[in-house]
């Protein structure tokens, strides 16, 4: 044990006196830099568990035009005729509805309508069996995703098809509830109705066993977006 | 509940439910299905215990500034144009809905699962009014078609079997027999789709309004709160007075333990935010929003500083679910629409002293305090009202039993004082009762001490062992 104090002694000589900060202070400063594309990645990763556990269907991060064609595939696995779009937030869908349309599907387009128009617009959103939406906000930590309707992309896209498909992109999946309201703020929230979305619907009122679909769709496949400039 | 049951129509039901074997194997297995979910989703959540403390906090404010937060929701929902209507009790919610209903020319009410509107007695004043109400959260569509009450807060239809539930569906739809869960679920979604789609009124309760926006959150799995809240012209949300919490900011905080202590899910499947009407050029909700907002003895509740404290109450059912008396009796037997620790707390103050028998039911295990997501201090409430029962201006109806047991109490405590006394009648009891007594316990005592054995055995005495020194 002699030679440890002897080396020990002969390193602090050659340092020589003064003072000196906590060694646990520099190395805590010199953490490993995390760039925002691997904390985008963790967060996606940690979105797909926990949207899986709750019985919903990750279909990936992909480009936009990897989506596309990844959804005009979903619709014809589902076996679908009509799928109900609504207008993006970020996302071109216009070209996932023309892509749609170049495969034979038929496109209900939701657009703002007047009060005489509602009861046509809405038995045509409800016929169709696929409907396609785009989230404001993804939440890594429980699965859910964050949508605010409005006159172009209301609510029924997400509640009455029996399989939904909603797409998000890439930054604006967030750690957890609360990013995701501080992030809206309370005007944003304020604006129009917003529904949290986990899973596909389901219930456990016949002896707790659990059953997807009963009011809502019964299927919920999302797809993250990452565009290539980003 | 304009008419609450006796206390002897408690005792009756209890008896009759802790013998009935096949609802307690119901109750037990789902119990112990929740308790298990619950447990592992805790332990996959650090900061749940921070959670629990953030919103007893936030809950405890909020309800000592009631006056103002509802003053501001108001204001809110106002200018985000809802019409608000407050009312004092049942009766003037139900003839604000029934006479919306009528001027609307309602005629097919769909409602989400809503306990407020189960506590004022809403679907039978519909009816009486000629109009029919679905209920279309599946548990509430089963009880409903049995003519009967919810059985649990989150699980109405808990005491039933799968085999209970697929007789009931061929009883009154002609469908073939099944008992499998997705098959009966398949059937009554596109029964109520149909209801859905040709609906002109919705109803649904509210888990929590946040004044500074006047929004309303309706949390819920299915998507019949979803449903009933945008198909419908017109929708109406009820919502106790306690429900307002102050700021969006707050709001996480009860959703992030609300689901995990209700159904043990980290959220529930959809959760809406609802901000007034719908708004120009959309498609979906209502062209008119109502909103009553009901007192009906909640007041009283706050009026009385130990009991203010259950208006924390967010309704996750987790009580009902650890609950030694509820997992033997099951919800029915309370003959409350509130069964459960929480609701032998509410019931007396929402219905009055009918129920003010409730209280008594209950072993004061302290169970229900642990498990509390806003910690409310049940146990001490119940005593609280116990108190309250037996010293008030209508005590219960032994009043005499309860002056008896005191003076007993009182004797017992002079002669505890002297151990030699206590343990020679000790020997003498033991010896006495010992030829009276089956399996180690009394059946049946004689005069006051009759009392205790009407309901339960009392354990044999035994001569006294000194404990190992």
């Amino acid at each position: 044990m002699a030679e440890i104090h002897k080396i020990i002694a002969s390193v602090k000589d050659a340092l020589g006196a003064g003072a000196r900060s906590n060694p646990h202070d520099a190395a805590a400063s010199a953490a490993v830099p995390v760039s925002p594309s691997a904390q985008r990645t963790e967060l996606a990763s940690t979105f797909a568990r926990e949207l899986e556990e709750v019985g919903g269907k990750f279909l990936g991060v992909l480009s936009p035009a990897e989506a596309t064609d990844l959804i005009v595939d979903l619709a014809g696995e589902l076996g679908v005729k009509t799928v109900a779009l609504g207008q993006g937030i970020v996302s071109d869908m216009d070209a996932i509805g023309e892509a749609l349309e170049r495969a034979d599907f038929r496109i209900v387009r939701t657009v703002p309508v007047a009060d005489t128009e509602r009861a046509a617009m809405r038995a045509r959103v409800a016929d169709a069996e696929l409907g396609i939406a785009e989230a404001d906000f993804a939440i890594a930590s429980t699965g859910t995703l964050a949508v605010v309707s409005n006159a172009n992309r209301p609510s029924s896209l997400t509640l009455l098809a029996p399989a939904s498909l909603v797409i998000v992109q890439i930054d604006r999946v967030m750690t957890n509830l609360a990013a995701v309201l501080t992030a809206m703020g309370p005007s944003g929230v304020a604006s129009n109705r917003l529904t949290l979305i986990t899973g596909p619907s389901r219930t456990a009122d016949i002896e707790k066993r659990i059953v997807l679909g009963v009011h809502g769709p019964k299927s919920l496949h999302v797809i993250v977006v990452w565009p290539h400039d980003d | 509940m304009a008419e609450f049951p006796k206390a002897r129509d408690f005792f009756e039901s209890s008896t009759a439910a802790v013998g009935d074997h096949e609802l307690r194997r119901k109750l037990e297995s789902a119990s112990a299905r929740h308790l298990d979910h619950f447990a592992q989703v805790k332990a996959e959540f650090p900061p749940y215990d921070d959670e629990r403390d953030a919103a007893h906090r936030i809950k405890t404010d909020a309800i000592a500034h009631l006056d103002e937060l509802l003053i501001e929701l108001t204001s809110k929902l106002e200018a985000r144009g809802c019409k608000v209507f407050f009312a004092e009790d049942a009766a003037q919610a139900r003839d604000y809905i029934v006479a919306l209903a009528k001027a609307k020319g309602a005629k097919n009410v769909v409602k989400g699962k809503s306990m407020t509107t189960e506590e004022i007695d809403l679907n039978d004043a519909l009816a009486r009014a000629g109009i029919n109400a679905v209920e279309t959260d599946l548990g509430e569509y089963i009880v409903q078609l049995r003519g009967e009450r919810p059985s649990h807060i989150i699980t109405p239809a808990i005491h039933l079997s799968k085999e209970d539930i697929g007789q009931l569906f061929t009883d009154k739809f002609g469908i073939e027999y099944t008992a499998e869960p997705e098959k009966l679920t398949a059937e009554a979604r596109s029964r109520l789709r149909a209801i859905f789609l040709a609906a002109d009124f919705g109803v649904t309760g509210v888990n929590f309004a946040i004044a500074e926006t006047g929004t309303l959150i309706v949390v819920e799995n299915e998507g019949n709160g979803r449903l009933s809240s945008t198909m419908p012209e017109t929708f109406v949300a009820v919502m106790g007075i306690e429900k307002v919490i102050p700021r969006l900011e707050d709001v996480s905080h009860f959703l992030e333990i609300l689901a995990r202590t209700a159904t043990g899910q980290k959220l529930t499947t959809y959760t809406s935010f609802i901000t007034g009407p719908r708004r120009e050029g959309d498609l979906d909700g209502p062209g008119e929003m109502h909103v009553v907002i009901l007192d009906n003895g909640r007041s009283s509740m706050l009026a009385d500083p130990v009991l203010r404290e259950a208006l924390n109450c967010i309704r996750c059912g987790a009580c009902l679910n650890v609950c030694p008396i509820y997992r033997r009796i099951g919800g029915h037997a309370y003959r409350s629409v509130y069964p459960g620790p929480i609701g032998s707390i509410v019931s007396p103050n929402l219905f009055g002293s009918a129920a003010g028998y409730l209280p008594f039911a209950s072993t004061l295990c302290g169970a229900c305090k642990d498990i509390c997501p806003v910690k409310i201090d049940i146990p001490r409430i119940l005593l609280h009202l116990r108190w309250k029962e037996s010293t008030g201006a209508h005590p219960l109806k032994w009043p005499r039993a309860i002056e008896r047991a005191r003076r007993g109490a009182r004797r017992f405590a002079k002669t505890a004082r002297y151990p030699r006394t206590v343990r020679a009648l000790g020997k003498f009891a033991a010896m006495v009762l010992k030829p009276f007594a089956h399996d180690g316990y009394l059946r049946r005592m004689p005069g006051p001490f009759g009392n205790w054995t009407k309901y339960r055995n009392f354990p044999r005495p035994r001569p006294h062992k000194r404990p190992p020194s």
